[in-house]
């Protein structure tokens, strides 16, 4: 099975399983029951707008130019700089020799970051504010800088 | 407007703590089990904003505060004395015991000549002279507002006055307030806490964690619509401002339960961006505020 297929697996069952709890919510009268009821679709719903997600990028692995899908992809400085979070691009800011993804980090908004902005090798401001901290680990990696 | 909701116990109690513990330490005072404070404020180089939002308060309120919980010895817009008399009130403090809140940075810069707060005996006083000859003497100093707390708006680039933070200055423990301007329940809360038990539980930056503990972004009505990438692209729109420039993921107090104005409404509540007001760094560090050129 493919991951598009498996996404597709999923997302069925998923919405089998929204139907019986839409079915038991019909029958049942006490409140407390209901309220339980109501959570676990809340949180199918949750669950199905995340794999209608992951399924889109799914589709997308193939595109070995989109960066996001290719963290084997080297950048120069001069093309990180385009990625500033700027005029619909994404945002992205190197760390010693990494490329990560802050587009949709939320100490990250307007891509920017306590006066730094996004597009450019940022090493040293991370040392200086991070060290010893593991705030990398919770970024994407897209990507590496050109030697 | 965003609605509070009252019956969460979190949001109730949070909103409580300023008037309990002001409440708290009237009732002391008026059983004797513990003495009024008195409370000097100095205005330093800000924009005297600080002292407008403590008038502001309302439960609890301005009036409370200096009728019942403290001798407000000195603050130059609103005591009675004025000149050399005025003057002689702030300096005639020292060497009783009094709690020391100061807003605005300090100009530093030829010899802080930029901030003139008045005259003593035909001397001119600067906002460096008072802050030295005071901060060590007093009991507590409390740094209100971001200018005092950081340098804020005062010490933006380029800074033309060289102004610093209050704690920068001295060689002791300052507890910091930040907010553009100060919260009257953050100051009030603190005072009556400091009147009763002493110096409260602070953080790492010597913030009052009762007031200054959750990021406004984990505690914002708007959290949901980020959480699910849906954001606004311009003004107005009333889900998540991250790709507008919101601060709010970077800035921990809490307005989002507090509100402002008498508890009415708060930035995000009002379709603005939190600009980061109560975080270091503001406001160089926090722009842009608001950005129309955005991420996908
Ligand atoms: S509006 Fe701001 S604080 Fe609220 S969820 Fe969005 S980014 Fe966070």
């Amino acid at each position: 099975m493919n991951d598009h297929e498996i996404f597709i697996n999923l997302i069925k069952n998923n919405i089998s399983e929204m139907l019986e709890t839409i079915d038991s919510l019909y029958i049942s009268c006490n409140s407390c029951t209901k309220n339980m009821l109501l959570n676990r679709l809340r949180r199918s719903v949750t669950n199905l707008s995340m794999l209608v997600q992951g399924f889109e990028s799914s589709q997308h692995l193939s595109d070995a130019n989109d960066p996001q899908q290719n963290p084997t992809r080297v950048f120069t400085l001069a093309e990180l700089r385009k990625y500033n979070g700027r005029n619909g691009n994404p945002a992205y800011v190197a760390v010693n020799g990494t490329v990560y993804d802050v587009t949709n980090n939320a100490a990250w908004a307007a891509a920017t970051h306590f006066g730094l902005t996004s597009g450019r090798d940022l090493t040293g401001e991370f040392a200086s504010c991070h060290s010893g901290q593991s705030a990398l680990s919770r970024l994407k990696a897209v990507g590496t800088i050109a030697e | 407007m965003s609605d509070i909701n009252n019956n969460c116990k979190n949001i109730k109690i949070r909103l409580e703590t300023a008037s309990v513990l002001v409440n708290n330490a009237i009732e002391a005072i008026n059983q004797n089990k513990i003495k009024k404070g008195n409370l000097i404020w100095l205005e330093l180089t800000g924009c005297s904003g600080n002292i407008i939002s403590l008038l502001d308060g309302s439960d609890p309120s301005f009036k409370k505060l200096a009728t019942k919980m403290v001798n407000f010895i000195y603050d130059n817009s609103l005591m009675a004395a004025e000149g050399e008399l005025a003057m002689d009130k702030l300096f005639g403090a020292i060497g009783s015991d009094f709690i020391l809140a100061v807003e605005g940075a300090i100009s530093t810069k030829d010899n802080g000549l930029y901030n003139v707060i008045g005259r003593w005996r035909g001397q001119p006083v600067t906002a460096l002279d008072a802050i030295k000859a005071l901060g060590e003497k007093a009991s507590y100093v409390i740094a209100v507002g971001t200018c005092a707390s950081s340098g804020g708006m005062s010490a933006a680039r380029p800074n033309p006055a060289a102004c610093v933070p209050v704690h920068s200055l001295l060689n002791r423990k300052v507890i910091r307030l930040p907010g553009c301007p100060c919260h009257p329940d953050w100051f009030l809360g603190t005072l009556g806490y400091i009147l009763q038990f002493g110096e409260p539980a602070l953080d790492g930056d010597n913030r009052p964690l009762m007031f200054y503990s959750t990021l406004i972004h984990n505690i914002c009505p708007r959290r949901p619509f980020f959480n699910q990438g849906i954001f606004a692209s311009q003004l107005g729109e009333e889900t998540c401002m991250f790709r507008l420039g919101c601060r709010g993921p970077v800035t921990r107090v809490d307005c989002p339960i507090r509100q402002w104005n008498n508890h009415v409404n708060w930035p995000i509540g009002n379709n603005t961006p939190c600009i980061g007001c109560a975080m270091f760094g503001f406001p160089d560090k926090m722009e842009p505020f608001v950005s129309y050129d955005i991420t996908r």
